[in-house]
This record gives structure tokens, C-alpha cells and sequence, in this order.
């Protein structure tokens, strides 16, 4: 089984952030990164599967020199290859050229599962695996919440408001998974410095058309405010004046 | 949502991808792991046993060995893993420093290879724990005075003496006991049932409540003679092994700070009191400035120190400085955050007074806070005030 698994290296905005001046993007000055959350599992069920089925696992990002960091974050908790599509200017490449670039690498690797985030935690376009089994004409499940392999073929699961999905796919296929899916590894600090001495083969990929670009961002306002209106019945009133203030009735 | 820390100067931005990862990986391990039973582990006056195996998978134990298992971490790296499990809480900081800089480093430097062969690889592993028994109910600032002995009986040596406040006292497996034989004081494994080797727990202690701590007796106790550590030699070769441990301290302090800084940041915002948070008060705002303050200087200390240490270059002295200003930040840390959280503070549903208590055992353990003071006049005058 050969599997690749794509991440994004993202701004860890748990702290807070701030947009840069333009608002065109997330001021990223003292913030640190991280592997956007839902690929973080999908490194996780990569690592399983190969872990269950043997072969081989590949983690691939496009980005700047500095996402060599959460390669080698996805190294340390134990996929065995990594890529690099090196690409200073990659925020503004849409999710048009980022699958481009992605497929016309990995077309000649013969990948039996190829494993995406939902959608990224910056971006949240929803588009990049979607695209990229267009484009190598492969299957593609979205949004599962479990994977096993049987026999050969994937059987995916995709959870509804009524139940679950439950598909059975042949392979090679495409996945893209969301959190909860599984509960990711911490690396091990062995891990962490064993990763360090694996090379990370670096490319640069050529840039398609991205007909996409982004205007602006807007950021709600901060500020979570806490009021007491009182206990008990006595309160009632003062609540229902309250909603109405706010135009919730 | 997890700590995302305080970096008020950009130092982020000189760590290694490494040194930020392993920090980031002790830091989601101690949100996950230690902050969810801290207080019932606290409350409850135990070490959470829990922990070590999970703490021996990360590859806390043993971090900075490069063999017998090791993960082999820098010292910036290892520093910042012990910012981490103190911001947790300082008795499971307490635990790895103990481990590490006090059984793992004594007999990896001092043991013997059959010693090193038989030990390393478990207590790395976290299926056997060590303590290290120096101070005496008599001695702790002046251990050279102890008054624990060895005598030589053909092929053991006869140990008699007691040991007292020894971290990891009844949980541990093996115990590093100092002794004087012939009057100079040697190093020796004493394993867990040997005749005439007992612990005790220490009750109904006010701080530390989540680590073990308690006595060593040794009464006539016999250890064959491969069990003395042929390399130890001194008092040098404890405070060696002590040196290690205020490392660890140094950078611990630092994230008992953080946490009590966060908590009461974000409880100065969100608490209303005449009709607006208390953070907009000047007297709240400075308070927290201050700690701020402190915490980045601390960790500009922590950083260097660390860079010293990893280049052997690092004094004692440097060490003892360290300890002794990080430490005490910490502790006046906690007392302001304490003092933002009024009333609400004196509860384990915060972790303010939690660290406040721990952080009183921090000042004065492992060297005081006045004798790092005197080791540091000392080496700045030239002049020794207590021998």
C-alpha cells in the first residue's frame, strides 16, 4: 500500500490574530504554524494504515521553505516520505493551481490512497482534493469519518444528520477526511530528532493560472461581554427585555 | 481551546523547528494529560502513576542521552519539555527532574557499564523509577555534613543513616544514596527491597501535594559492592547531578509563571466589576505588566542558559542565577495572579495558588534561594560567607 497524505502549514490563530493592513491576510508576525487541523488527522490514518496494511506513507505540502516544519512534524510521529513543492508566494495561489501542481506530481508515484484534509483551517475552500482526483480521474469520498481497508478496496464512512454513509470504493482513490476521524498521535521526541535526518526531496513546481484571487478578509468584532441579569424568576423579565434589545425576538 | 504561550519578544523565532515542535508536543501533552487530574491529584496528596508511562512514550525520560533509548534532545529543547510539565504543575516537572538530572545523569555519568546496562534502558522507559537521597533531616543546605555512612563487609557495604524530603521517595525502584565511607562521601544503588532499606511518605504536606515525597532509612542496610558508583567521588559529584536539576528548575519557573500569567490575564478580562472588566483598572494592568516583564527577562535567561549549556560552557554559578531569579519571579508571579483572582484565586479550580504552594517548595529546594545568593556572592566577591 502506498499512500500520500497533503497538508497545509497554517497560522495557529488559538492565541488570537490580527490581519495585516491591506486585510488581505492573516498578519502571521509572532505567530507560530501548524499543520491545519483536519490534515493533522489524515496524517494520523495514514500512519495506521500503514501501520495495519505495511508499504509505504508520503507527506506532500506546497508552501514556503519554512513548511519543512510540519513535514517533518508529520516525520516525527512516523510517515516515511516527505515532499516539498517549494513556493515563496503560495498564498496567493488558488485551489486551481495548488491541484494542479499536486497531480502533476504525484501522477507517476502510483499512490493507492491519497488522503486530504476536508478543507484547510485558513482557506476553507473546500476544493484542493476534490480537484486533484478530477484530475488524475480517480474516485474521491469527502468529509469521511473512518477508513479501513478491505479486500483491496477502502470502505469510507461519511457521517449525515440521519446516520452514516457507508461507500466502498476501489482503489487507487482519493479521500478527504475531517477531525474526530481519529485522535492524532503526539511524535515522540525520538521521533522528533529521528525525523530531523530524513531528507525531504524539494521541487518547484511550475504555477498555473489562479483565476481566484482574494479581496479581502474581515474579522468580527472582538469582545465577549458577560452580564447578569439577575437570579430566578425576577430575571425573566430583564431576559425578555434584554432579546428584544438584541433583536433575537 | 490549548495554551498558545507568552513570547512577548519573538524568541519563537530562535528556536529550532525542533526545539518548537518538542515544546509544542509537551505543551498539547500537558493540556491533554496533566491539566484534566492535576487537581484531584493534588487535592488527593498523590503523584499521578498514570503518567509515567505516557511520559516515557513522549521520550521525557532520558531526553538529552543520545543512547540506552534517549531521545537525545538539545538542552534548549529539554528546558523548554520542563517549561511545559511545570506549567502543568511543578511536582510532575518535579518527577522528570528527578529522573533525569538526578538517577539517569548520575549513573549514566558515575556507574559503572554493567550499572548503566541494568538501569538506563528501564528507567528511560518509565518501568522503573529512581530517587536520590542527599539531604538529611539534619543537613539540607550543608550536605557535606551528612551524617549517613558506609562501612566496607567483604563484598558490601553496610549503609546506616536517613534521608529526608527525596522526591519520588516510595514510588521508586532504586534509590541514589550518598554516604560517607572512610569519610568521603560515594554514591550507591540501593534497589527497592533490600533488607534494611525502608521509605516513608511525608504527610500532610501544604505544597508538592502532587509529587511523592518522603524518608530513606537505611539501617544496616547491605548493598553488594557493585552497586557503589566507581566514578562518584565527593561532594562535587552530587552537586554535579544537583546542577542538572536546577537546569530543568530554571526553565520550570518560567512555565509555572506563564500559566499563572495567562490565567490571570484572561480573568481580568472577562471579570466585571463596576460595570467593567478589571483589567481596565491601572493598578490590574500593572500587575500583569509586571509579569509579563519578568517572564520575558526570565526566558531570555533560560535561553542563553541554555545555549551555555549546550556548548559546555555553562558555571554553576549561571546555573544558581538562573534558578534563584526564575524562581522567585514565578513565586511573585503567582502571588499577584493569586491576588487578580481574588477570592476565586484560594480554589484548585484555578491553578494560581496551586503553583503559589508548589513554587514556596521550588524556592527552597535544590539549593535555597539564599544560598544560590551566596554561591553568587561568592563568585562575584571572592569572598565565601558560610564555610
Amino acid at each position: 500500500m502506498k499512500v500520500l497524505v497533503c497538508i497545509k502549514r497554517v497560522p495557529d490563530t488559538g492565541g488570537g490574530f490580527r490581519l495585516t493592513a491591506d486585510g488581505k491576510r492573516v498578519d502571521t508576525t509572532n505567530l507560530g504554524f501548524t499543520i491545519s487541523p483536519h490534515e493533522e488527522c489524515a496524517v494520523e490514518e495514514a500512519i495506521r494504515i500503514i501501520e495495519k496494511h505495511g508499504g509505504s506513507s508520503t507527506v506532500l505540502t506546497l508552501g514556503p521553505a519554512a513548511a519543512q516544519e510540519q513535514l517533518r512534524e508529520a516525520l516525527a510521529k512516523g510517515i516515511n516520505n516527505a515532499i516539498l513543492l517549494e513556493a515563496d508566494d503560495y498564498e496567493s495561489w488558488d485551489p486551481k493551481a495548488v491541484a494542479h501542481a499536486i497531480a502533476e506530481t504525484v501522477k507517476p508515484m502510483g499512490f493507492d490512497l491519497l488522503l486530504f484534509g476536508n478543507e484547510s483551517a485558513d482557506a476553507c475552500n473546500y476544493q484542493v482534493g476534490l480537484r486533484v482526483a478530477y484530475l488524475l480521474d480517480l474516485p474521491c469520498v469527502s468529509g469521511i469519518k473512518a477508513l479501513e481497508i478491505q479486500n483491496g478496496k477502502a470502505i469510507a464512512k461519511r457521517e449525515s444528520s440521519e446516520g452514516w454513509e457507508v461507500y466502498e470504493v476501489s482503489l487507487p482513490a482519493v479521500f478527504t477526511v475531517k477531525e474526530g476521524i481519529n485522535v492524532p498521535r503526539h511524535p515522540s521526541l525520538r521521533g522528533i530528532m529521528a525525523a530531523k535526518k530524513i531528507p525531504i526531496e524539494q521541487r518547484k513546481p511550475a504555477r498555473g493560472d489562479s483565476p481566484i484571487a482574494r479581496r479581502r478578509l474581515k474579522k468580527p468584532q472582538e469582545g465577549r461581554q458577560l452580564e447578569i441579569l439577575g437570579q430566578g424568576v425576577e430575571a425573566v423579565g430583564k431576559v425578555v427585555a434584554k432579546l428584544r434589545e438584541l433583536g433575537a425576538i | 481551546m490549548g495554551f498558545s504561550g507568552v513570547d512577548y519578544f519573538g524568541l519563537d523565532a530562535l528556536l529550532t523547528p525542533e526545539q518548537r515542535l518538542i515544546r509544542n508536543t509537551v505543551r498539547q501533552f500537558v493540556d491533554e494529560e496533566v491539566l484534566p487530574i492535576i487537581k484531584e491529584s493534588f487535592e488527593a496528596g498523590r503523584f499521578p502513576t498514570q503518567l509515567i508511562p505516557k511520559m516515557a512514550k513522549l521520550g521525557l525520560l532520558g531526553a538529552t542521552l543520545k543512547e540506552y533509548g534517549g531521545a537525545g534532545i538539545d538542552a534548549i529543547a529539554y528546558g523548554l519539555a520542563m517549561q511545559e510539565l511545570e506549567r502543568g504543575d511543578s511536582g510532575v516537572r518535579s518527577f522528570c527532574s528527578v529522573q533525569n538530572g538526578l538517577v539517569i545523569y548520575p549513573i549514566y555519568t558515575f556507574g559503572s557499564p554493567e550499572q548503566k546496562e541494568r538501569w538506563l534502558p528501564k528507567l528511560i522507559r518509565g518501568e522503573a523509577v529512581g530517587c536520590f537521597g542527599l539531604t538529611e533531616p539534619e543537613h539540607g543546605s550543608d550536605p557535606g555534613a551528612m551524617e549517613t555512612v558506609a562501612k566496607r563487609d567483604g563484598n558490601y557495604f553496610i549503609l546506616n543513616g536517613t534521608k529526608a524530603w527525596i522526591t519520588n521517595a516510595t514510588l521508586a525502584d532504586v534509590a541514589i544514596v550518598w554516604a560517607k565511607l572512610d569519610g568521603v562521601i560515594r554514591g550507591f544503588l540501593v534497589e527497592r527491597g533490600t533488607k534494611g532499606f525502608s521509605a516513608a511518605k511525608i504527610e500532610h504536606k501544604l505544597s508538592m501535594r502532587a509529587s511523592d515525597t518522603g524518608e530513606l532509612y537505611l539501617n544496616d542496610c547491605r548493598v553488594p559492592k557493585e552497586n557503589l558508583l566507581p566514578h562518584a567521588e565527593g561532594l562535587k559529584s552530587p552537586l554535579m547531578c544537583l546542577n542538572q536539576a536546577r537546569y530543568g528548575i530554571a526553565w520550570g519557573a518560567v512555565g509555572a509563571a506563564m500559566a499563572c500569567y495567562e490565567e490571570a490575564l484572561q480573568y481580568a478580562k472577562e471579570r466585571i466589576q463596576f460595570n467593567k472588566p478589571i483589567a481596565s483598572f491601572q493598578l490590574v494592568q500593572q500587575k500583569l505588566v509586571e509579569m509579563l516583564t519578568e517572564i520575558t527577562k526570565a526566558q531570555l535567561i533560560c535561553y542563553r542558559l541554555g545555549q551555555l549549556k549546550e556548548a559546555n560552557q555553562v558555571k554553576h554559578t549561571q546555573i544558581s542565577l538562573a534558578k534563584r531569579n526564575n524562581v522567585a519571579m514565578a513565586l511573585r508571579c503567582a502571588h499577584l495572579a493569586r491576588d487578580i483572582l481574588g477570592a476565586n484565586g484560594i480554589t484548585l479550580d484555578y491553578h494560581a495558588m496551586r503553583h503559589l504552594v508548589n513554587l514556596e517548595t521550588v524556592y527552597t529546594y535544590e539549593g535555597t534561594h539564599d544560598i544560590h545568593t551566596l554561591i553568587l556572592g561568592s563568585d562575584i566577591t571572592g569572598i565565601e560567607s558560610f564555610r
